[in-house]
């Protein structure tokens, strides 16, 4: 865990200077994008990582928080901090809501009704036209006005900023969630659920707590994406947010704080260096993921979860 | 009274259509407990190929279905071989991202082959309408469901009275039991997700006369036969059929009297509603906990 910190705090070093050194347009677009999956990536992997379940309608809470902060943007001209909290406190109501349903079922019924609700919830966004414009989406959200002064340059700076305090935040919720007395609870159960409940664990509650904190990080990556493209439409419920965000913990490494940090910047570079061979490249992603499953089913972070006592036995 | 009489005959339709398609993941997800979630592009490909093979090849509607089905019990018996086969005992979530890996594979790779455009088969069958009384249906259409149910029956029978159907069931039940008694499981695991592939490649074929095959709606297809397989319970043929006819004539109904809008939701919200209030499917008759 200690080394995990370390490499964490050097992550944000990095970060931190980065734009000092890279000023570059096109570059500072990948940052964004790599502190907006790291945003989500850390979301999932609360759950698949600690809880053991798999919710595959995670992107549910990525369009409530980007409908939420794009509609309070549009309609009532709220300032950016407004609309990004709004949209961490929707994410968590709904958070709150789904998982009280979901949470009861597991395994593939829990697989299979999460992503209900997220289908659900794209429908939802794609037919009420009065609200969310349907399938036209949403456009011209406002970027705040001390960003908008900028020159291109400047904006994704900034923007790299904010996505860089929110990641750093996002990162920092997790790692005291997985050090409190509830991760461990949440460890212990993903671990043996049976002897979990046995020495008073109460699964679904602690299930729970980690859903809506999940939906609370998921809501504020899905507002500050619709301030950064200011756009959204109900695409942001599909599945191909859902399918990078399974790579990306999946490559990085589940149940360990750093590998949603490296799979992200893994991913989002692959993701552009590949762009010009479109399907192919999803092809290939396609294909990675069967090779992680069946080779490497830890991720490449996944050493870091196991425990010392393993390594002396070795 | 004719509309609703229309609406039920259109939702009968479209729940063999439905059911035809979750067949496959009946027995997948069902029996062999597999989350397939490349069960929507098996059905794709199967439409796709129907489609090259009658399209491009100028074959008949019934030599290509016995090509698609001999093909994609082979594609689907090498699918368990080579990647099920390794995460069998690592739980439900190794299979569920597997499958959905090779999801992402099949899809985008018949993207890149096929394209978007949407294909049809061609089928013998006229178009032309067909009298029932006051309800119209296609031609095509009937000789369709009729074709569904005979697959259906046909696939029942073989699980049902079969030695090999035998084996099949036992093997899921007990596989250690099976085993002691001579069973030979891994090929019986690998014959049921064969025989699950070739009858979602069948569907693909068939359904593509009708409607349209399409590399994209992969996704839909997989969602829309688990609602089915769901609503009807896990591993049972009956059930997949009524969960099929619910899911057909609930969106017919809402279709033609509330609105055309969130007729794709209706069968989600079935779900959702399901496993609150009976987990184990209308039809199921282990009461096992989900």
């Amino acid at each position: 865990m200690r080394l995990q910190r370390h490499v964490l705090f050097m992550a944000l070093l990095i970060g931190v200077l980065a734009p000092l050194i890279l000023r570059d347009e096109y570059l500072m677009h990948i940052g964004v994008l790599i502190m907006f999956s790291i945003m989500l990536a850390t979301s999932l992997n609360l759950i698949v990582g600690y809880v053991g379940e798999f919710p595959l309608g995670h992107t549910a809470f990525l369009g409530i928080g980007a409908y939420t902060a794009a509609l309070l943007s549009l309609r009532l001209g709220a300032p950016v901090y407004v609309t990004i909290l709004a949209g961490g406190v929707m994410g968590g109501l709904f958070g709150l809501a789904i998982g009280a349903v979901t949470l009861r079922l597991r395994g593939p019924f829990f697989v299979i009704v999460t992503l209900c609700f997220a289908e659900v919830l794209r429908l939802i966004a794609n037919n009420w036209i009065s609200l969310t414009n349907g399938p036209m989406g949403m456009s011209g959200i406002a970027k705040p006005r001390w960003i908008e002064s900028q020159g291109i340059l400047g904006q994704k700076t900034s923007f790299y900023y904010i996505g860089l305090v929110m990641a750093a935040f996002a990162l920092h919720v997790a790692y005291r969630f997985v050090n409190s007395n509830m991760g461990r609870a949440a460890i212990a159960m993903r671990e043996n659920r049976l002897v979990a409940q046995s020495v008073g664990i109460w699964p679904f509650y602690f299930g729970l707590v980690t859903f809506v904190i999940a939906a609370i990080l998921c809501g504020f990556a899905g507002a500050f994406y619709a301030h950064y493209i200011s756009f959204v439409g109900p695409e942001v419920f599909g599945f191909s947010f859902m399918v990078s965000m399974i790579i990306m913990v999946l490559v990085g490494g589940k149940g360990t704080l750093i590998g949603p940090v490296i799979g992200p910047i893994i991913i989002v570079v692959l993701e552009e260096y590949l762009r010009d061979l479109k399907e192919l490249r999803l092809s290939i992603f396609g294909l990675v993921v069967m090779a992680i499953v069946v080779f490497r089913p830890e991720g490449l972070m996944g050493f870091m979860a196991r425990r010392p006592e393993l390594y002396a036995g070795k | 009274m004719d509309l609703l009489l229309q609406l039920l005959a259109n939702g009968l339709v479209n729940g063999t259509f439905y059911a035809l398609s979750a067949l496959g993941l009946t027995l997948v997800f069902g029996l062999m407990r597999v989350v397939n979630f490349a069960h929507g592009e098996m059905y794709v490909i199967g439409g796709l190929v129907g489609w090259a093979l009658t399209g491009l090849a100028g074959l008949d509607l019934f030599m290509s279905l016995a090509i698609v089905v001999i093909g994609m019990a082979i594609a689907g018996w090498l699918i368990d071989r080579v990647l099920i086969s390794r995460v069998r005992d690592q739980g439900e979530e190794a299979g569920i991202l597997l499958t959905i890996g090779l999801s992402i594979f099949l899809a985008n790779s018949a993207l890149l082959i096929f394209g978007t455009t949407p294909r049809r088969v061609i089928s013998p069958f006229p178009t032309k309408p067909l009298f029932l009384g006051p309800v119209v249906l296609t031609e095509s259409r009937v000789f369709v469901v009729l074709l569904c149910a005979a697959l259906i029956v046909a696939a029942h029978l073989l699980i049902r009275k079969t030695p090999l159907g035998r084996a099949m069931r036992a093997t899921f039940q007990d596989r250690l039991a099976a085993q002691l008694a001579g069973i030979r499981t891994e090929r019986v695991y690998g014959f049921t997700f064969g025989f699950g592939t070739a009858l979602a490649g069948a569907a693909g074929t068939l359904l593509g006369s009708i409607y349209v095959a399409q590399a994209t709606i992969g996704g839909l297809i997989s969602l829309k036969s688990f609602v089915v397989v769901i609503l009807g319970g896990l591993g049972s043929f009956a059930g997949a059929i009524v969960g099929g006819l619910i899911l057909g004539i609930t969106e017919a109904l809402w279709g033609g009297f509330v609105s055309t809008g969130y007729v794709d939701a209706i069968g989600f919200g079935l779900v959702i509603l399901m496993l609150l209030v009976r987990p184990y499917g209308l039809f199921a008759k282990r009461s096992e906990r989900v």
